[in-house]
């Protein structure tokens, strides 16, 4: 018996049609083989259209569903559930995208309808090869893996922890806090990041659902949503955790100095060392690249000092693997080194710092003891704080790194409120972003404060005086845009508010969790508006800075998002796995093991008794390699199998009708006199064309 | 270095002396049967044997002129698992190079198998050996390849002495001896009315060799000079094969041309050693059309020939195996309409093995060049990025 | 005659290129409609046959476009596409087909504007090469 076939072509209000003249490809569908309805409507995905398609699938017993549409990357669900409401199994159906790919691309009106046909064709041929399928529920272990303690990644781990699941919480850093860490105040409120964010540190030290795990990093992850591995590796602390008390006393005596990386090399650490006495855990780790006894030279100091006998030269990596349902990546960002940008001479004059630099010379516990000074050791009378060093600047990062303007006018504070009223400060800007809660009013505070503002993007620092003020400064030469002329400004500091970029590993901690990175570098989220804290892969999600620059605000709430999402899981507990997976008949199959070697996740496994290739469905991810490398095509995989790619093949070949049909010939559409509600389009939609367009 | 014997040829049969060979072979405590091309009374036919007892190699012939089958799926056969004792399989070197892309396809086995090459002079295809026979009062027997042998060894083989040519897949073949033999039955270069040779190129085949304790023998550089002459003339026919063919084929209507006798009757699949499937796609319900799409597709081009799927066929068959093709030629020995497809073939074959770097047929070690990938390879595809 | 309108056939991953012309679509940057996509799990998914089928079928180009090297959403289809495309070339070629008809590119989920370029760049060349020298006989 023939298929019998119903076809729903949108508007999308005025998103596809009239570009794509809607009505005519639905008119068009209704001559294809199998179609018993061809259908247009204004929006599909609206409960009016989506009880148009259930109402025919019931009234006129259709066996099979086409959707032309957006693309199905954003409403497959929605009419797969609609069939699944009228009782059709969700795969007899398909989507195809004439928006996306059609109407919001093409110049000619008749092109675009002509290619819709052509989508269309495609589409209707293919579903007749669909088969049920049937989806796979998994259990979802119930433990979640968070990669990165900055503030994002405690945020989650926390969240997660309080819900009542076990997190395992894998800090690469010897300590956690991250960034936030170094951090002396935060703006706009001004209190001290300490205050706020050690109690969170210490609620994650005696969380009992966390399993901390610092100077530690995952190496591999298996599996799929819901059963993941994770090979974590320990690496040696030479510190025994259970044995130290975090006295502090090696710290003292240990003769060996290096620049510390935490002060961002403003300061000195021993070879034993853990960035402050509030570190989170408290207990130092030896610096195996420098410590004089695991080079193989005299020392044994601290092992001496230690009164609990906790150093361990002996100590060796160590690898473990936990069992986790879902992962919150929360690995964070760097900041730009600005080195290669000569212009402002950074690491050739004392003066010149970066914007953590600044925050590790007013911190308390910072290397001057929080007062703001030169190199030599005086109070400057004139400080340039230089915005966008490596932002929105085609060189470097196109984009905006969203902090630096709120950082830079918390500077501008600080210098005023630690040095005195009497120091000049000079914002360098190119626009002055501050669109956050109380952002704007922290900057009419700033300007009240008497700080100057120059717009222009400077050209360079230099130490080359044409002046008798300019002697012994750095002269700051800009274009002031306002004024339409050069500004040679001299000051006894510059700060750069270096962008906020990826970090450096981030392509190869993107392969090792199968995720992608956008244009940016920056992870990639599933979709930029509607899914920002989810990835292309199932159970994996993003928190805070790895996705894209953030303030902490908004980190804490994309990580407690990313929280929720991975709690969703686990507390539903089980998960509905796609059946898409490669099939081996095992009537076709003659066991030459191609496929074995060609699957990525060793999914396949060879029956010795009957000869042939299985595959394991639990580990297959349904990529195909096997179906496209198999000549007798006895691997296939389902929903895309060779016949339904033929024919749609052909459907998407075969010749269509050139003239315009007569339009009032195909069925209209039921819903085509209820007027008011034509123009209430679904929120999503809304939100989609709204800022898309 | 190879060992080599030589086994004693008495007035002139030298098929008695492979027979002899075989029969100390199948002495031997640890072979079990022989598998060798033999002649049958019916109308002179040369068919494989898996023979047991020594009274029945009195018919073994693995020098007949005939080549109606490339028995590397008989031997796949008997090797896929437990056979209850050792194998000797003779084999000419095409079917060894079709049973090495076995072995990587997981359809056959070394184990237990010691793999005897024959020197192939080459054969006639199926059309010029029935000419032969009724030329021959269709009986060429044993002394029919003896005579065949000694004719080839001598070049006088050929179109222009008044019997019908080799089969073109031979003259074209630049394999006449097996690299991956354990033992092979050396005729070039010898002094085939004394002698023939055996040659150990493997430990496998060393060792039985030196358990038949048969006499030492030295071939000198006659051997070589013979086989490397022999080869020097295959590939100058070849290339011209490829040229000629290359140029009927220059384009899809040409090939479509080339092709158009064609019934799909998937005869050069059947008959090919390395066409392995157990079914092939292209008999399975992928191809198999709704009415209403044949009138579509007829609807396009105002005519649709029948059988569809021809050149589909194939070109897919060439993507499939063309880089496992050993050039036996028994797809056109198979073919019912004449259709040069070994011709054809062999070209495509050239092609993607070169691409490739990959030698059908050349080891057992190197991997089927679609069953393995590099990270960083083949940029020209993207056009240099990687 | 009008100028000559190419049919492209594109088989493209469902994670990378697939999303790029989704990208490309809501960035409404503008694209000749010549080229019909077909939504594939991963490049490696793409059977050789199906490309031989559409330049036989009336397609006078191929484009099969997945992740970046490394990038695989199925850790290395990419690879294997890249082989089979490789060996394609070989027999197509040789039959006349020439070789700009087949092509692979890596176009990353992200870049929408990769993926319209190379859809108008390969619309303009398949232009100037004329139609697929299959496409006129009436054999598949």
């Amino acid at each position: 018996m023939s298929n019998r076939i119903g076809v729903y072509v949108c508007h999308c209000g005025t998103n596809i049609h009239p570009k794509v003249n809607s009505p005519e490809v639905a008119g068009f569908s209704e001559d294809l083989q199998n179609v018993v309805v061809g259908r247009d409507y204004k929006f599909m995905c609206s409960d009016p259209g989506q009880d148009m398609i259930i109402r025919d699938i019931q009234e006129l017993g259709l066996d099979r569903v086409v959707v032309a549409s957006c693309s199905p990357r954003l409403h497959e669900k929605t009419f797969q559930n609609a069939c699944l409401r009228a009782g059709l199994n969700p795969f007899l159906f398909q989507m195809t995208c004439i928006r996306e790919h059609c109407s919001w691309v093409t110049e000619d009106s008749e092109e675009a309808t002509c290619k819709a046909k052509h989508l269309v064709a495609a589409a209707v041929n293919r579903v007749n090869y669909h088969d049920e399928l049937y989806s796979r529920m998994e259990k979802v272990h119930p433990d979640v893996l968070v990669v990165g303690a900055g503030i994002a990644g405690i945020q989650a781990a926390l969240d997660i922890a309080k819900a009542g699941h076990k997190v395992h919480l894998v800090e690469k850093a010897p300590s956690i806090g991250g960034h936030m860490a170094q951090f002396d105040k935060t703006f706009p409120t001004l209190d001290c990041a300490a205050c706020i964010s050690t109690p969170k540190m210490v609620a994650v030290a005696q969380e009992p659902n966390i399993n901390l795990m610092t100077w530690a990093e995952v190496e591999q992850v298996s599996g799929f949503v819901g059963n993941y591995q994770a090979v974590i590796k320990q690496k040696p602390r030479y510190v025994d955790m259970v044995k130290c008390t975090g006295c502090g006393l090696c710290l003292e005596k240990c003769p060996t100095k290096v620049p510390s990386e935490f002060e961002e090399g403003m300061g000195l650490r021993r070879a034993i060392y853990r960035n402050s006495p509030q570190s989170v855990p408290n207990k130092p780790v030896i610096d195996a690249t420098v410590c004089r006894t695991l080079n193989g030279k005299k020392c044994g100091v601290c092992e001496k000092f230690c009164p609990s006998g906790a150093i361990d030269y002996e100590q060796q990596e160590q690898t473990l693997t936990v069992d986790i349902g879902t992962i919150v990546l929360a690995t964070g960002f760097d900041t730009m080194d600005p080195t290669p940008m000569k212009q402002y001479g950074f690491g050739r004059f004392d003066n010149v710092l970066t914007g953590l630099q600044f925050e590790r010379l007013n911190n308390a516990v910072g290397p001057t003891g929080g007062k703001i000074v030169k190199k030599d050791g005086t109070p400057p009378d004139s400080v340039a704080v230089i915005h966008c060093v490596g932002s929105r600047d085609k060189n470097h990062h196109e984009y905006c790194s969203r902090v630096c303007c709120m950082y830079a006018l918390k500077y501008d504070h600080l210098i005023k409120d630690k040095v005195g009223h009497h120091v000049k400060v000079y914002n360098f800007y190119i626009d002055l972003r501050c669109f956050g809660k109380g952002y704007e009013e922290f900057l009419t505070r700033v300007q009240e404060e008497g700080v100057t503002f120059i717009r222009g993007r400077p050209a360079e620092i230099t130490d080359k005086a044409r002046t008798p003020e300019e002697e012994g400064k750095l002269v700051v030469v800009s274009e002031d845009t306002l004024l339409g002329q050069t500004v040679r400004v001299p000051v006894d500091m510059a700060i750069l508010c270096t962008a906020m970029e990826p970090r450096p590993d981030a392509p190869e901690v993107a392969r090792r969790f199968g995720i992608s990175q956008g244009l940016d570098k920056f992870f990639l989220e599933e979709h930029p508006k509607l899914g920002p804290v989810s990835t292309a892969t199932d159970g994996v999600f993003l928190a805070g800075t790895c996705q894209g620059p953030k303030d902490i605000p908004d980190a804490v709430s994309h990580a407690s998002g990313a929280a929720a999402q991975a709690l969703a899981l686990a507390a539903r507990g089980e998960v509905a796995i796609s059946p898409t997976t490669s099939w081996i008949n095992p009537d076709i199959c003659i066991g030459c093991k191609a496929c074995i070697g060609l699957c990525a996740y060793s999914a396949i496994e060879f029956d010795d008794r009957l000869r042939v290739s299985v595959v394991n469905e639990a580990m297959c991810k349904g990529c195909g390699s096997c179906a496209a490398h198999c000549p007798s095509g006895a691997a296939q995989v389902k929903h895309f199998t060779e016949k339904a790619i033929f024919t749609e093949l052909a459907g998407m070949l075969a010749p269509v009708p050139e003239a315009p049909i007569t339009v009032e010939d195909h069925a209209e559409s039921p819903m085509a006199e209820a007027g008011p509600q034509e123009s209430v389009p679904p929120a999503a939609e809304t939100e989609e064309t709204a800022t898309a367009s | 270095m190879a060992s080599t014997a030589q086994i004693e040829v008495r007035d002139g049969n030298i098929v008695a002396a492979v027979q002899d060979f075989l029969g100390k072979l199948l002495a031997d405590q640890e072979i079990a049967g022989i598998f060798t091309p033999r002649q049958l009374e019916a109308k002179g036919t040369v068919m494989p044997a898996l023979i047991t007892s020594a009274d029945k190699l009195a018919t073994a012939d693995p020098l007949a002129p005939s080549f109606p089958l490339n028995s590397a799926r008989q031997v796949a056969q008997l090797t896929r698992g437990d056979l209850d004792g050792g194998l000797v399989a003779v084999m000419r070197p095409c079917e060894i190079r079709a049973f090495v892309e076995l072995i990587k396809l997981n359809q056959g086995s070394l184990h237990n198998l010691v793999l005897v090459g024959v020197d192939c002079y080459g054969a006639y295809d199926n059309q010029g050996y029935r000419r032969v026979m009724e030329n021959n009062g269709d009986s060429l027997g044993l002394e029919g390849s003896n005579s065949f042998i000694k004719k080839a060894a001598a070049g006088e083989i050929g179109a222009g002495n008044g019997v019908p040519g080799l089969a073109r897949a031979c003259l074209a073949c630049e394999h006449p001896v097996s690299p991956v033999a354990d033992l092979t039955i050396g005729l070039m270069g010898a002094d085939l009315g004394s002698q023939i040779f055996i040659e150990a190129s493997t430990p496998k085949g060393e060792g039985l060799l030196s358990r038949l304790e048969l006499k030492d023998a030295a071939p000198g550089d006659a051997r070589d000079k013979a086989i490397e002459a022999l080869v020097a003339k295959r590939k100058a026919y070849r290339d011209a094969m490829f040229e000629e063919t290359a140029e009927a084929t220059a384009t899809p209507e040409k090939l479509a041309d080339y092709l158009a006798g064609c019934i799909n009757c998937y005869n050069c699949r059947v008959a090919c050693p390395v066409c392995y499937c157990r079914e092939c796609v292209f008999v399975t319900d992928v191809f198999s059309h709704e009415p209403w799409q044949y009138m579509g597709w007829a609807r396009k081009k105002g005519a649709l020939r029948m059988p569809t799927d021809t050149m589909l066929y194939h070109l897919t068959r060439l993507a499939h195996m063309s880089t496992a093709c050993i050039g036996c030629g028994q797809c056109s020995n198979a073919c019912p309409n004449d259709i040069p497809v070994m011709e054809l073939f062999r070209l495509g074959a050239h092609r993607t093995q070169e691409a490739f770097e990959y030698e059908a047929g050349r080891s057992p070690e190197e991997a089927p060049p679609l069953s393995v990938f590099q990270e960083k390879e083949f940029s020209e595809v993207t056009g240099g990025l990687d | 005659m009008s100028e000559f309108e190419p049919t492209i056939v594109a088989f493209v991953c469902n994670w990378c290129t697939y999303t790029a012309a989704d990208l490309a679509g809501t960035a409404r940057m503008v694209q000749s409609p010549n080229v019909r996509l077909i939504r594939m799990m991963c490049t490696g998914m793409v059977d050789p046959k199906y490309v031989i089928k559409a330049l036989l079928s009336g397609a006078d180009a191929v484009l099969v476009s997945g992740c970046h090297p490394g990038d695989c959403h199925y850790i290395n289809g990419n690879y294997k596409a890249r082989r089979r495309i490789k060996l394609l070339t070989e027999i197509l070629t040789g039959f006349g087909f020439d070789e700009r008809r087949l092509k692979l590119t890596w176009v990353g989920a992200s870049e929408g504007n990769e993926f319209a370029e190379t859809v108008n760049k390969m619309v303009e060349d398949i232009k100037e090469l004329g139609p697929g020298e299959a496409t006129a006989i009436e054999v598949m």
